[in-house]
């Protein structure tokens, strides 16, 4: 009697056997076209990096690899197209890989403080100033990333020198609604106030 | 400064005196910091038995002050200890080696017993932070002040290592399964398989049945399934020996029927001298499926 459930599995096994061997190498092979796919993918990313690298001016949709969008966003820097990085480096942080898009603001602030500085030899200094607390705040975010960017603490503290903290302001900063809350009470109409 | 910076706050608050015995703030060094550096600090507080730290008092990560973030806060209790282990990051540009102050901040304790909760509030106190400069006060002139900055840099490429591997991996995999496969089915270079004796028959009727139909050729595919069924009984297999084949090898039972007419079909072509009648009683095709489900129930038994 016990021997019966082992049999009947014995059997299943065996007129089983013969669709599985089939359908093994199958999917076996199917797996390695797709992770070949995959390689041949990488290469191509890893061929258009350094192609940008190189100096070519190719453009990368936003959902391209992680690498590929941060070699974009570094040569738009170096070129000075500062709006058009900022666009793709929301799409590189939408993804959590630190180091990268800590390389990518990096990178933007560098440009700003470069445009800064074009400014300041014009003798332009107003529209330096926003530029480079820009810059000092994308430095900040790198390191928040990355707390160890030894070339984005260097940098920043170049721009910190252009324009210093002044603890007194800072306090004045932010967007928080200093209102008494009676206030807003009052102006909310038509309050009937148990009036009939 | 002192070596290693231990504030013990003298609680002056009686009823909270009562419950808390210290409040200490240690770090690894209290001088030496660069900005962007993380700054750990342990927050140790001796309390009375069953005093906890309330989750909500605890400082939430963010913006201290200008120059400085809190990044983390984490709460250990070992024994009467309450430990907090806070994590923050200076942004503070320092031109020359000085000392700031980190603010301190109220933490609330809370026992909860029969009686009610009693809560004791207590200061964490401030304590004071070196941080130093990272570049001469003047730097050499340079042309071109963008020369000051540090270069861009370049991103990493993406590793293609690890899905080669998998794709290799896969390819074997594959391949040794299409070994197993062959075996199975008993294609090159497994043909000679001894237990596979439909394979060979099966593959030729199938090839037979799809060219031109002759009575050569239709002989030529009985005789090959009759080369089939006689390696499997390892003997000469005629009609008459069918029944006792059958019950030697079970695995043949359900293919009872379609042997019954090949046999009839057999003596018809090759002892009636009517090859065209048994063609029309069974056509080749027939003989190939019969063939082809001997096989099945072949690699099956």
């Amino acid at each position: 009697m016990s021997r019966d459930p082992a049999r009947a599995l014995g059997a299943a096994w065996a007129r089983a056997r013969s669709p599985l061997l089939l359908a093994l190498p199958v999917v076996l092979g199917a797996g390695a076209v797709a992770a070949g796919l995959g390689v041949w993918r990488i290469e191509r990313a890893n061929a258009r990096i350094a192609a940008i690298e190189s100096g070519h001016d190719l453009p990368v949709s936003a959902d391209a690899p992680k690498p590929l969008l941060l070699a974009r966003i570094l040569q738009l820097a170096r070129r000075g197209a500062i709006e058009e990085a900022e666009g793709l480096i929301d799409a590189l942080a939408d993804e959590g890989e630190p180091g990268l898009v800590a390389r990518a603001r990096y990178g933007l602030a560098n440009a700003r403080l470069r445009r800064a500085f074009a400014h300041i030899e014009r003798g332009e200094l107003d529209p330096a100033g926003p530029l480079i607390n820009l810059a000092r705040q994308d430095y900040r975010r790198a390191l928040q990333l990355r707390p160890g960017f030894w070339d984005a603490k260097f940098n920043l503290d170049v721009a910190s020198r252009l324009i210093r903290d002044f603890p007194e302001f800072d306090r004045e900063i932010g967007d928080e609604l200093k209102a008494e809350p009676k206030k807003i009470w009052t102006d909310i109409p038509g309050q009937p106030r148990g009036a009939p | 400064m002192r070596r290693t910076l231990c504030l013990i706050a003298c609680l002056i608050a009686a009823p909270a005196a009562a419950q808390v015995r210290a409040v200490e703030v240690r770090t690894p060094r209290p001088f030496g910091y660069f900005l962007g550096d993380l700054v750990q600090a342990t927050v140790e507080i001796d309390v009375d038995p069953g005093f906890v730290l309330q989750a909500a008092s605890l400082p939430s990560p963010g913006p201290v002050a200008y120059w400085l973030d809190l990044r983390a806060v984490e709460r250990e209790t070992a024994g009467t200890r309450q430990r907090l282990r806070l994590t923050y990051q200076t942004f503070y540009a320092a031109i020359d080696a000085r000392s700031l102050e980190v603010p301190g901040f109220p933490l609330v304790l809370a026992s909860d017993d029969r009686h009610g909760s009693t809560t004791a509030t207590v200061q964490v106190p401030a304590w004071s932070l070196g941080l130093s400069p990272l570049r001469e006060v003047q730097p050499p002139r340079r042309a071109d002040p963008a020369d000051y900055l540090r270069p861009d840099g370049s991103g990493p490429r993406l590793r293609s290592e690890p899905m080669r591997t998998v794709s290799l991996a896969l390819a074997a995999l594959a391949l040794a399964a299409l070994g197993l496969l062959a075996r199975d089915r008993a294609w090159w270079p497994f043909r000679a398989r001894p237990s596979r004796a439909f394979a060979g028959p099966a593959r030729r009727l199938a090839v037979l049945a799809r060219g031109p139909q002759t009575d050569e050729t239709y002989r030529a595919g009985l005789t090959a399934l009759h080369r089939g069924l006689d390696a499997a009984a390892g003997q000469r297999l005629l009609a008459d020996d069918l029944a006792a084949f059958l019950a030697r090898h079970t695995a043949y039972r359900g293919q009872q029927d379609g042997l019954d007419s090949f046999f009839a079909a057999s003596r018809l072509a090759f002892f009636g001298g009517a090859t065209g009648d048994a063609r029309a009683q069974l056509p080749l095709a027939e003989v190939a499926a019969t063939a082809r489900r001997l096989a099945a129930a072949e690699r099956a038994a």
